[in-house]
């Protein structure tokens, strides 16, 4: 009986390669024979328990993550089958996967908004917001044009600011599944991380030139 | 992976950095970006009385073949009618710069710009003709 997609997804079956007993699609070990199974298709929040929601518990999904990592550890598998070790090597790929899409705020907006329908775009075609260019290519020039450590400091904390209140924002978006909301903001969102990368490296850059 | 020497040159020595005034009346100016890779680039084109493109700058902040790109196109565009610089392609600038398959969006992106900065110019010159004809229209 399904009740909704988004709440089977977690709990779609599965059979065990080895000892064919049904398991939930998340399985990572059998539960009859304690095998290692295949990765499945559960997605990134289900791969890690945890609600599809942007909210996410920072330490719970820390906790989770290393719990798995440690269950799928090579040493683990030394001398196990080699399709064991194949099947544990590609969960480990899967579960990194799904860790760093649900650590990096910007990543898990991503995905959580392709998992709602909202259209984002890809590479290569520009978008039309005048606006938010205009103010991504005013913050670049002035970082540019910073010549000390503190003038780049100065405009980070700006950009941090501003990045605190956008992923409060997105959380709320979220909530109310405000599609246009949520795609207004990764798209700024996607430009301040990017500005918070080359601000730290210009910040580098002149520290080390030791100015 | 390997660039070839064209790319190289333009993102070592580009051609045409800087600004030209956006609130001139001859001055058109694109500004593009594409946010899955941060990228912003601003092209400006400067149109002669008898509608060619005499002059181009651009400012780009992104990858090497981003700015080799919107190099190019402002050494391309100069020299040019708008429509000859209309009809630049992506393709054109992809492949004299062998820009690897990865990087074949950001050649997009200075099609983009290039599009954009003529359109912005002909709105003006439109806007400018539309004012004309109504202040001449307010006269009689």
């Amino acid at each position: 009986m399904t009740m909704s997609t988004a709440a089977t997804t977690a709990s779609e079956t599965a059979v065990c390669w080895s000892c064919g007993t049904a398991t939930a699609d998340t399985t990572t070990f059998c539960a009859a024979c304690g095998l290692v199974q295949p990765p499945g298709q559960s997605d990134h929040f289900a791969r890690l328990a945890q609600p599809r929601s942007f909210d996410i518990d920072a330490a719970g999904l820390d906790r989770r993550y290393f719990e798995l990592q440690r269950q799928l550890h090579p040493d683990r598998f030394a001398r196990k089958t080699a399709r064991e070790k194949a099947i544990s090597q590609q969960q480990a790929a899967a579960l990194n996967e799904a860790y760093e899409t649900l650590k990096n705020p910007l990543r898990r907006a991503r995905y959580l908004a392709q998992q709602r329908g909202v259209d984002l775009p890809g590479e290569g075609r520009t978008i039309d917001d005048p606006e938010l260019l205009m103010e991504a290519m005013e913050r670049r020039e002035a970082l540019a044009e910073s010549t000390t450590v503190s003038a780049v400091q100065a405009l980070e904390s700006t950009a941090q600011e501003e990045r605190a209140g956008l992923l409060q924002g997105l959380s709320a978006q979220f909530a109310a599944n405000d599609k246009s909301g949520v795609r207004a903001a990764i798209l700024r969102l996607a430009y301040l991380d990017k500005f918070t990368e080359e601000a730290r490296a210009r910040r580098f850059n002149l520290g080390a030139s030791g100015q | 992976m390997a660039y070839s020497e064209k790319l190289i040159d333009h993102y070592e020595n580009p051609r045409n950095i800087g600004s030209l005034d956006k609130n001139a009346e001859d001055v058109g100016t694109g500004l593009v970006g594409a946010p899955a890779c941060g990228d912003v680039m601003k092209l400006q084109i400067k149109v002669s009385a008898d509608g060619l493109i005499e002059d181009a700058k651009f400012k780009t902040f992104g990858c090497g073949s981003a700015i080799a790109s919107s190099s190019l196109v402002t050494e391309w565009v100069k020299g040019k009618t708008l429509d000859e610089a209309g009809t630049i392609k992506n393709t054109d600038i992809a492949k004299h710069l062998a820009l690897p398959p990865v990087k074949i969006h950001c050649s997009v992106l200075a099609e983009d710009a290039i599009k954009a900065a003529i359109a912005d110019y002909r709105a003006k010159t439109e806007k400018k003709t539309v004012e004309a004809e109504e202040s001449a229209q307010a006269a009689e």
